[in-house]
């Protein structure tokens, strides 16, 4: 019983921080909170989970959330790997433009008289 | 010969080479050929130990690699007006004397690789580096579909018309590739040139290691450029 208030309090935790943190497309928003609101339906019945994998061919609830959390993690490395570079491909493009706009002002500059 | 070297300009992507850097930017300003080098986030003074008359130094306010340095200062060459680019390694390795005849060979091709296994040889190479040499150029010709005797050397010339073709993405070790790659399908005319390539205990401890090499690949297929 404790877990489940614990659990229960870990996922309501998250979604107050997403709230917090609205500013993003409402397609993103859906689909946290919808995944927090399956955890959520999963530790409140957790027999369920159990009915559910029996439904589509897997023998416990608990393999079928540990099927489900792999597949999960792996879209969110690819998914923030996929930003990681694209992010990197921008630092890139301003650090040398950077680099080009500094040496130029350096050629153009009037030369210090004294 | 002069308007030549006046119109070709030689790009130097350099990290961490404030004790060499001096003497091989001096060697080819010393033989006419206006220089650029990169100083590519360098925590030491490679910056200051490349100013001198006649080249111009630009710096990458952090590192990003040698691709993203030499993109660098090819763009800045071809904004000054070059009508042919040189690339040349930082490190010591490259010989001055080599580089007109990469230029000259642009009077009929697009490109001239350099190529350390065409005769000159190179200098104080290890077996062992020679033969991770030849491996990394038979995979880099399957890659590229090229057939080249020596797909990594850092000495080459191109024609700044060319250059658009040749952009280089990979901001790593893997631009080579992407170089040979990008020869390859946009049907420029490409020649390999005989050079020297002299290893000194600086260069080969700067060199590219087995486990790099593992790297470069992962670059290569993962970071699509």
């Amino acid at each position: 019983m404790i877990i489940r208030v614990l659990l229960l309090a870990g996922l309501a935790a998250i979604g107050y921080l997403v709230f917090l943190r609205r500013n993003r497309l409402p397609f993103h928003i859906v689909t946290v909170f919808g995944m927090l609101g399956a955890g959520g339906l999963a530790v409140i019945f957790p027999d369920a989970t159990n009915d559910i994998a029996h439904y589509v061919g897997v023998s416990r609830g608990a393999d079928l959330i540990t099927y489900l959390l792999e597949v999960t993690v792996m879209l969110v490395l690819v998914h923030y790997y996929t930003k990681f570079v694209e992010l990197q491909r921008q630092l890139t493009v301003v650090t040398r433009e950077l680099a080009i706009l500094k040496a130029e002002l350096g050629r153009t500059a009037p030369r210090d008289p004294s | 010969m002069i308007s030549e070297r006046q119109d070709t300009y030689v790009v130097i992507a350099a990290y961490n080479e404030a004790r060499v850097i001096r003497g091989v930017v001096s060697e080819v300003v010393a033989a006419g050929w206006p220089v650029v080098v990169v100083d590519d986030g360098s925590r030491d003074d490679t910056a200051a130990a490349a100013s001198m008359p006649g080249a111009t130094v630009l710096r990458h306010v952090i590192n990003l690699g040698q691709g993203a340095a030499l993109q660098t200062g090819i763009d800045y060459a071809i904004s000054r007006g070059a009508r042919y680019v040189v690339t040349f390694d930082a490190d010591g390795q490259h010989s001055v004397e080599d580089i007109p005849e990469l230029v000259a060979a642009l009077a009929t091709h697009d490109i001239a690789l350099g190529s350390r296994f065409l005769g000159k040889d190179a200098v104080g190479v290890t077996r062992r580096r020679r033969a991770l040499l030849r491996t990394a150029t038979s995979i880099s010709n399957r890659m590229s579909g090229m057939k080249l005797t020596d797909a990594h050397c850092g000495l080459r010339a191109f024609r700044a018309t060319a250059a658009p073709m040749l952009e280089i993405t990979q901001d790593r070790m893997a631009h080579a590739s992407e170089l040979l790659r990008k020869v390859q399908t946009s049907g420029l005319r490409v020649k390999e040139i005989p050079v020297t390539v002299k290893y000194t205990s600086h260069s080969t401890q700067k060199g590219q290691s087995g486990f790099q090499a593992i790297r470069i690949l992962f670059d290569y297929f993962f970071r699509p450029s």
